[in-house]
């Protein structure tokens, strides 16, 4: 600010040509009865608005029931989104209670009640009924007896297999219908569940029965070498045949494809290859209560 | 400084502390008397002060009246945040108060006054053809009021408070609610401004 500036802004000084001509500015007086008029005005004023019911006390609170109203809100959308499987599809990870709990307290999680293992697994020594302990194989099966026990172990765990898959597959036709009974779709007549079912159980015997063939064929093939005074090692029964070994491994490379992916593979496979492919998957289809791929079972665990 | 045809109605008397706190306590209690003491206090000084701002005789009285209405009005809740024997009741200043409501009363009105008509009011206190046309209008009472209605409302509002109500910064300064510095600086803009339309109005020694 320059000084002049600053003369500019000066206090006006009494007396001074400014001052004298501002003094002049005359003022008219009040209009006489103004405090009557402005009494009559207030006798007939309206009465002022009640106050606003919000007051500075309660800005607090207001804040506070925002804020909680907007943490019940978010947590109502996150337990919705996490209940609906949403989160899963960002790749977010959703702890379960008893992760949580588990971290609080430093002891491991408990193991969830898993559900029935669909397929009977191995039964250890422990478990084993005392009619398989009967022959006991030392090393390399090189004897008849030897073998026959170890036939004998994994037609036990073939028919728990297949015991288990027979299950599932009625617990699954159970709940289908069922399923279609509560929303209200037509559901078959006990004859035609019964027909299902038949046409399924003989899906079953009949690949069933392809097993038991492959099976009788690599035993026999066993036992002769058994006879000759070779010695079969536990790799030796329970690695698949080579073809067999070859179309699971395939099949596993379809899994593990997309939908489009396993199609054009498919279509590229020569015919014969594709169609025992198409077989093999539609036997495990059938037979899908078991986790793992449908092996012969000379692919179970010998003991 | 007040000019000789200023209304005869005394000076306002100087309340004792907690005196308008017990005036207010009686607005409350819709005491017709206490408004009038009020107006016979206040009133004067008010429509002065208004009356240069507005330079409407009409205009300002119906702005003093619309402040003691105020008053009326708020009266419960002025007396309320006021209790007589109270501390705060020292602390009230029932003038300043209606000060306060008269200058942004008259600011408002002013501010409105200008966006309906026509520039009638100018912007800026220095523009020639303004000046010229001022000088024309010859006398000096007219000249005084001319250099008053050529400053922007608050300027306006700055000047009047200060060199016609003799208030000091402090008080100016909350009659218009706003910081002492700014007022300060609004005021030194103000002064320039008169400064500058009276030179050009070639009355300056």
């Amino acid at each position: 600010m320059s000084v002049s500036e600053q003369d500019q802004g000066a206090p006006i000084v009494p007396g001074s040509p400014l001052a004298r001509v501002l003094d002049d500015y005359a003022v008219p007086g009040l209009s006489a009865g103004f405090a009557d008029r402005v009494l009559a005005a207030a006798e007939v004023r309206p009465a002022p608005l009640p106050e606003v019911r919000r007051t500075r006390g309660e800005r607090g609170w207001r804040l506070g029931r925002g804020i909680a109203i907007g943490i019940a809100s978010f947590g109502a959308l996150a337990t919705a989104a996490a209940a609906t499987g949403l989160l899963q599809q960002f790749d977010i990870p959703v702890p379960t209670a008893e992760k949580v709990w588990a971290s609080l307290t430093g002891k491991p999680p408990a193991r969830a009640a898993a559900p029935a293992p669909v397929i009977a697994a191995a039964p250890d020594a422990a478990s084993e009924p005392a009619s398989l302990a009967r022959v006991e194989i030392v090393g390399p099966v090189d004897t008849p007896e030897e073998l026959s026990e170890a036939f004998r172990r994994i037609d036990e765990v073939r028919e728990g297999r297949y015991a288990a898959r027979r299950e599932t597959i009625a617990q699954r036709i159970d709940k289908a219908i069922e399923q279609r009974r509560s929303a209200g779709l037509p559901v078959p007549t006990h004859e035609e569940e019964a027909a299902f079912r038949q046409r399924v159980d003989e899906a079953q015997a009949r690949r069933q029965q392809l097993a038991d063939e492959r099976i009788a064929a690599r035993r026999a093939e066993m036992e002769r070498k058994v006879a000759n005074g070779e010695a079969l090692t536990r790799k030796d029964i329970v690695q698949p045949l080579r073809e067999d070994a070859r179309a699971l491994e395939r099949l596993r490379q379809l899994r593990r494809m997309s939908p489009e992916q396993r199609r054009e593979a498919l279509r590229q496979l020569p015919p014969e290859e594709r169609r025992a492919l198409m077989d093999e998957y539609r036997a495990q289809r059938i037979g899908a209560a078991a986790p793992t791929p449908a092996v012969p079972a000379e692919n179970a665990p010998a003991e | 400084m007040n000019a000789s045809s200023e209304p005869s109605t005394s000076a306002p008397r100087t309340a004792g502390p907690g005196d308008d706190a017990a005036l207010a306590a009686r607005l409350a209690a819709r005491d017709p008397a206490a408004l009038r003491e009020v107006i016979a206090c206040h009133a004067a000084a008010l429509h002065r002060a208004c009356y240069r701002m507005t330079a409407d005789a009409h205009e300002a009285e119906d702005i003093v009246q619309e402040a003691c209405l105020r008053l009326w009005d708020q009266a419960p809740k002025i007396a309320a945040r006021h209790p007589i024997g109270n501390q705060a009741a020292a602390t009230l200043r029932l003038g300043g108060w209606l000060q306060r409501v008269v200058t942004n009363l008259a600011i408002d009105r002013l501010r409105r006054t200008r966006r309906l008509s026509d520039g009638e009011v100018p912007d800026s206190a220095d523009e020639a053809p303004l000046a010229d046309t001022l000088i024309e209008a010859g006398e000096r009472d007219g000249t005084a009021r001319a250099l008053i209605m050529a400053l922007p409302e608050r300027q306006r509002a700055a000047i009047v408070l200060t060199y016609y109500e003799e208030l000091s910064n402090a008080d100016a300064a909350e009659a218009m609610e706003m910081n002492i510095k700014a007022f300060e600086s609004l005021l030194h803009r103000a002064r320039a401004a008169l400064r500058q339309a009276w030179t050009a109005q070639g009355d300056a020694p």
